[in-house]
């Protein structure tokens, strides 16, 4: 036993274990553009708690929720593009349902629920049994969705209703002693929403799913090797349409929080936000061939994706414009950090 | 006898196949709703050809152009996701250059502040660059398509506003009008320009050996380096194409509206081309490709869009027809479909046979 | 001894469209021995083994195991029945740990809920003790060698409770001390009763661990027999049907004494790769290249040909200095060179055979000057007729053709060059001994008609038949460089044993 604990590797290198590392640069970046911020924009409020949870949390949970399937599929090595698509037909189901049709919200949601996860799972069935490729299906899954969308109502419809606004309205103060050793909520104001709550738990379901069950181990299999997961015995099929139901579930959850956010639905809502949930997981270490990825670094992902657009908006003088272009310079940025990462662990491997 | 069986069987084999028995049962379709969908006429004031198919033909020039080259990228194994902001980029240029300019002249008119040839050609060589900013990524950095290509997807419309400082131009400028609303005898100009980039293309890859080293390269790159091709310059070269066709559909679209729109200009074009390349017949992950069929399936795309109009389904609903019939093509054009009806004609042949 | 059997396959027959595989073949196996399944490409070793693990389906004939019919439909059914098979292609996950390809899809559950990752790994670390091999098991599957790759999935194979074991040419990618750790692994599975089925061919190595062994030829049944029954020239002539010395009927190449150098380096190298090293080679000369797996001799190839640019010294040819930079620099220079993973690195699957032959010639005539249609199908029939490549015509998928003549249509393509100097890093691995003789034929004919080649190979008896001057490597340089016609495998393996001291000596002796 002594022999085995002795040829592990230290406790430090185990931390620094290579794989991690794609997760620690985006700790570390957006430390860094936190520290920028805080540094430049002090005074403008970009330095308190309030300014990040909010700005960059509450403000972006339903990127959050929607990256935690999309990571999912990342790591199988597939892609679905449907996701703003079917967030935005969550956002239409509600709203018609409530406000057309005088229906309870969550009757609509969990109609919404049956679309997302059974095309979700439709298109996971096709991808696996007609080996079509991922692309292409989902492409068509949003084109179909859109579509819909837009067949339901080609306007936005507004949600009044006392649910939605409750839970919309829903928020945990944090609360810390005050100087007079009162328990009182923290200065500036700082709270918890419930779309972040929702994000949150996403989160550690998707830890817990892809760490601790044989499920989420055989999505890390397949997207490793299929083939050899396929000779290994584990349910191939199964995972696969389940990953892309799950991510249909998310999806619907994402486009629910949207909900909470706008209180409206919108066939053109979150167009292109397949592309900004894809690069979340991407920021956050998320290999786009497959088999690597983790919840943390999607959590960071998310944020560091976020922290931009706050950044710029905070320094006045530059066109939001820069936004897309400060995105593209990071993907950019991390990519190399990949490159590099690998071929470092190419070059230690060959020693 | 036997030499006609197995042609049927070789035919359901081939995706192309289906791609045309599609294409012509949605003209069907609008021949039996509108019987005169296939007239095609002459507009006597100006002497330019109109008609449904001409439409179709005219609008799919934007996105036959790009799958020209899209094609390529997909027989190499990857996509270009950057064509549609490099097609904002291209106009929100060319009317950067061309604007009317409130100091020089009081009301926009037919004149271009900057010379005309360079209106065209700066936006063709700055797509073109672009492309090859992808190609250097992929080939040197070895990144994968998907991720390089995206980087310009998500920046280049953001380049295409602080070109035009976010404002929308518009221009009145005649000779620039031609490329998108124009004519050459009686055919318009935009078909015009796709049937030259298409055959051109066509020329390309199979009059030179350039279309046998892409395949070469999109099956096996490391063999196809140790064979003496230079996998990186074709890679390369494959997405500087993809990013001038990308420009040359900026401009066209462009000049229809004749003004820069960079949010909305080339919108999913990048989706339409790469369907458009798949449903033609080549496969995502490399190797044979076919021109023909791409074209092909462009001009499906647009079949379908116009069918939509034409026959008055809520124009939003157009996205939801696609998918429906893109996903009949797909899943005839499957593996698994194919074998199938393949075995079936196979079988029937022997029978015949026996 | 019949409660001594494990596995009876009685009478199995197989037919494809228009091709029996498997005709009336009988196969038996014994609890507790190594069995060879030996046969030339396309004898029907695979479809044999295919239908026991379930890929394909008898068309008649009986599965008998451990006394009940079976009848598996998938791999994943034959797992579970207690017939595991290791594939020569490692067939395991690269990302995941150690620990987990080994278990993964049965991973020890807390609770019967989650995976309990500490039990996993000792387990792991106690089952790759008991594989003699001191690895971390946390580590990512990547991080190892192919050998270490292949033990693991022995490990996981085994660690199902198999019954019958099948090593499908596991050894082709090994070298000889990780040949030896795997046998030693077989001898220990066989002390505990298992049977394994084992596919190579190398011959050596049949000899080496076998008990028995069962030869297949054209799909029909030659022969079972005990180790000891037959010796290795009599095991070939039953393999190929035809007398081993016929095949092997070589006459080394003349060098003329007057032959002009054709390629000359020297002192190149990549730091970390290659020290530094000197050859030359003249005018039709078989300069052959022994050596471990990473002792360099791949390493010194790629250098010659451009794939890897070497970092300094100067390689001349023909007296004319020449720079290298990529392989077509290389193939400009009249250099050509077959790579030694036929799979990743020679073949365009996808394309037809014409396609494949043709390539080389066209990358160095430049796309802007296309090779007409009919100029290539007369080429790509020329060569197909000339190495004799198994094939209906010249459109077909390389990729559906057998090793073998993948292998000859990778020589065709840089035979289509007309090469000055032709490079082979192992082009006889994984093919029959008919297609062995066969190309080491094409070689020296080569060298007859004045092209210089250097060969590359595992395989010391090869080397030594063919080769006029051999270079030996150890440790990523030279060690040595003797006479071909003089030397003996003894010699050449004490040089390597030995290491560069004893080499150095030696080559200053020759």
């Amino acid at each position: 036993m002594e022999r085995t604990a002795r040829k592990r590797q230290s406790l430090l290198s185990r931390i620094m274990n290579p794989k991690y590392i794609m997760v620690y640069a985006t700790i570390g970046i957006f430390l860094i553009i936190y520290i920028f911020g805080a540094i430049n924009y002090g005074d403008s409020g970009f330095l308190t708690l309030r300014t990040l949870v909010i700005s960059m949390f509450t403000e972006n949970a339903y990127y959050g929720i929607s990256a935690v399937g999309m990571t999912m599929v990342l790591i199988t090595g597939g892609i679905d593009l449907s996701v703003g698509a079917v967030s935005s037909l969550t956002g239409m189901l509600i709203a018609y349902g409530v406000t057309n049709m005088n229906l309870h919200p969550l009757l609509c949601l969990a109609f919404a629920f049956a679309v997302g996860i059974g095309l979700g799972a439709l298109m996971g069935a096709a991808i696996h049994y007609l080996n079509v490729p991922p692309f292409i299906m989902t492409l068509t899954g949003m084109f179909l969705t859109r579509g819909i969308c837009s067949l339901i109502s080609r306007e936005s419809i507004e949600i009044h209703n006392d649910l939605i606004d409750a839970l919309a309205g829903w928020k945990i103060y944090i609360k810390w002693w005050n100087e007079d050793g009162e328990w009182a909520k923290i200065k500036p104001i700082c709270y918890i929403n419930f779309n972040l709550l929702l994000f949150i738990i996403m989160i550690i379901v998707g830890t817990i799913l892809l760490q601790k069950t044989r499920f989420g181990r055989n999505i890390y299999a397949i997207g490793g090797n299929e083939q050899s997961a396929k000779l290994m015995g584990l349910p191939v099929a199964r995972t696969k349409i389940i990953v892309y139901a799950f991510n249909g579930f998310c999806s619907v959850l994402a486009g629910f929080a949207y909900v909470l956010y706008v209180k409206s639905g919108w066939n053109l809502a979150l167009q292109g936000g397949e592309l900004e949930v894809i690069t979340c997981a991407v920021i956050g270490g998320t290999l786009m061939t497959g088999g690597v990825g983790y919840m943390v670094g999607t959590l960071f992902g998310v944020l560091l994706k976020t922290a931009i657009p706050t950044l710029i908006t905070f320094n006045g003088n530059l066109l939001s414009w820069w936004g897309k272009i400060a995105t593209g310079a990071l993907l950019l940025l991390f990519i190399f950090i990949q490159r590099i990462v690998v071929l470092y662990s190419d070059r230690k491997k060959q020693e | 006898m036997k030499k006609r069986s197995f042609n049927l069987a070789s035919l359901t084999r081939s995706k192309i196949t289906w791609a045309v028995v599609a294409e012509v049962l949605i003209l069907l379709v609008c021949f039996v709703i509108r019987p005169d969908f296939f007239s095609i006429k002459i507009q006597e004031s100006t002497g330019v050809l109109y008609g449904s198919l001409i439409d179709i033909v005219n609008r799919s020039a934007e996105i036959s152009i790009i799958a020209m080259g899209m094609t390529l990228a997909i027989a190499l194994g990857g996509t270009d996701l950057s064509v549609g902001a490099l097609v904002a980029v291209s106009g929100a240029m060319a009317l950067k250059l061309m604007r009317w300019d409130v100091l020089e002249y009081v009301t926009p008119g037919n004149y271009s502040v900057k010379p005309f040839w360079m209106a065209i050609l700066f936006p063709l060589i700055t797509c073109t660059l672009m492309g090859l900013f992808n190609g250097v990524l992929i080939a040197k950095g070895g990144m994968q398509p998907f991720i390089a290509t995206l980087i310009l997807m998500v920046s280049g419309r953001g380049i295409a506003q602080i070109l035009t400082d976010g404002k929308q131009f518009t221009t009145m400028y005649a000779p620039f009008k031609v490329i998108g609303q124009g004519n050459l005898g009686p055919i318009p100009m935009p078909i015009v320009i796709m049937a030259v980039v298409c055959i051109l293309m066509g020329l390309f890859v199979r009059k030179t050996a350039f279309g046998t080293f892409v395949e070469s390269v999109g099956v096996n790159r490391s063999a196809s380096r140790l064979s003496g091709i230079s996998s990186d310059a074709v890679i390369m070269i494959v997405y500087s194409i993809t990013g001038f066709l990308s420009g040359i559909a900026g401009l066209i679209y462009s000049s229809r509206i004749m003004s820069n729109d960079s949010n909305n200009a080339g919108i999913n074009y990048e989706m339409d081309a790469i369907l458009a390349v798949v449903i033609g017949g080549t496969a995502m992950t490399g190797g044979r490709f076919s021109l023909v069929g791409t074209l092909i399936g462009s001009i499906i795309i647009r079949t379908i869009v116009t069918f939509v109009y034409y026959f008055g389904i809520v124009a939003e609903a157009t996205m939801a027809f696609k998918a429906l019939i893109i996903a009949v093509v797909i899943i005839l054009q499957s593996e698994p479909v194919r074998e199938y009806f393949a075995r079936r004609s196979d079988k029937r042949a022997m029978v015949k046979r026996g | 001894m019949p409660d001594n059997i494990i596995l009876e396959m009685k009478q199995i027959e197989i037919t494809f469209p228009g091709v029996k595989a498997l005709d009336q073949v009988d196969f038996t196996l014994r609890k507790g021995e190594v069995h060879s399944l030996l046969g030339e490409n396309g004898a029907g070793k695979s479809t044999l083994i295919k239908c026991l693990t379930g890929v394909n389906h008898k068309d008649a004939g009986q599965i008998i195991l451990d006394g009940v019919e079976i009848n598996p439909q998938s791999p994943e059914q034959a797992m579970e029945m207690g017939i595991s098979t290791v594939f020569q292609e490692i067939n395991l996950c690269p990302n995941l740990t150690v620990a987990e390809n080994i278990f993964i899809g049965r991973q020890p559950m807390k609770r019967g809920r989650t995976i309990d990752w500490k039990t996993m790994n000792r387990r792991a670390d106690e089952l790759m003790e008991r594989f003699h091999l001191d690895i971390d098991v946390t580590r990512p599957l990547s991080f190892y060698s192919t050998a270490i790759q292949q033990m693991v999935s022995i490990a996981r194979a085994v660690d199902v409770k198999a019954k019958i074991l099948i090593l499908d040419e596991p050894t082709s990618s090994l070298d000889d001390n990780e040949v030896k750790l795997l046998f030693d692994v077989m001898r220990d599975l066989r002390e505990e009763g298992m049977g394994i089925i084992f596919i190579t061919h190398f011959l050596d190595q049949v000899y080496e661990i076998s008990d028995r062994m069962t030869i297949l030829r054209n799909g029909h049944l030659i022969g079972s027999y005990g180790i000891h029954d037959l010796n290795k020239v009599q095991l070939v002539t039953e393999m190929i049907g035809k007398d081993i010395d016929v095949i092997f009927n070589l006459k080394r190449a003349d060098v003329k004494a007057d032959a002009a150098y054709m390629l000359e380096a020297e002192h190149i190298g990549i730091p970390g790769k290659v020290k530094d090293i000197s050859v030359n080679i003249k005018e039709g000369e078989l300069l052959g290249f022994a050596g471990l797996l990473g002792s360099g001799r791949t390493e010194t190839a790629e250098m010659l040909f451009g794939a890897e640019k070497t970092a300094k010294g100067s390689i001349r040819k023909k007296g004319k200095d020449v720079s290298l930079k990529n392989p077509h620099d290389a193939i400009m220079e009249k250099i050509a060179f077959c790579p030694e993973d036929r799979k990743l690195d020679g073949i365009i699957g996808d394309l037809s055979i014409r396609e494949n032959i043709m390539l080389a010639v066209q990358a160095r005539r430049g796309f802007l000057h296309p090779m007409s249609r009919s100029e290539q199908e007369k080429l790509a029939d020329k060569y197909i007729k000339a190495l004799g490549i198994a094939t209906p015509d010249a459109e077909k998928k390389i990729a559906e053709l057998s090793g073998g003549n993948q292998q000859k249509v990778i020589l065709a393509r840089w035979m289509a060059t007309e090469p000055d100097v032709l490079i082979l890093d192992e082009p006889t691995r994984g093919i029959d001994v008919g297609a062995k003789a066969e190309i080491q034929r094409l070689m020296l004919e080569m060298c007859g008609d004045g092209v210089s080649v250097i060969f590359i190979s595992s395989e010391l008896d090869e080397i030594i038949r063919c080769s006029n001057r051999i270079v030996i490597m150890r440790d990523r340089e030279k060690v040595a460089e003797v006479d071909g016609a003089t030397c003996t495998q003894q010699n050449i393996l004490n040089i390597i044993a030995e290491g560069s001291v004893a080499g150095k000596d030696k080559e200053a002796g020759v």
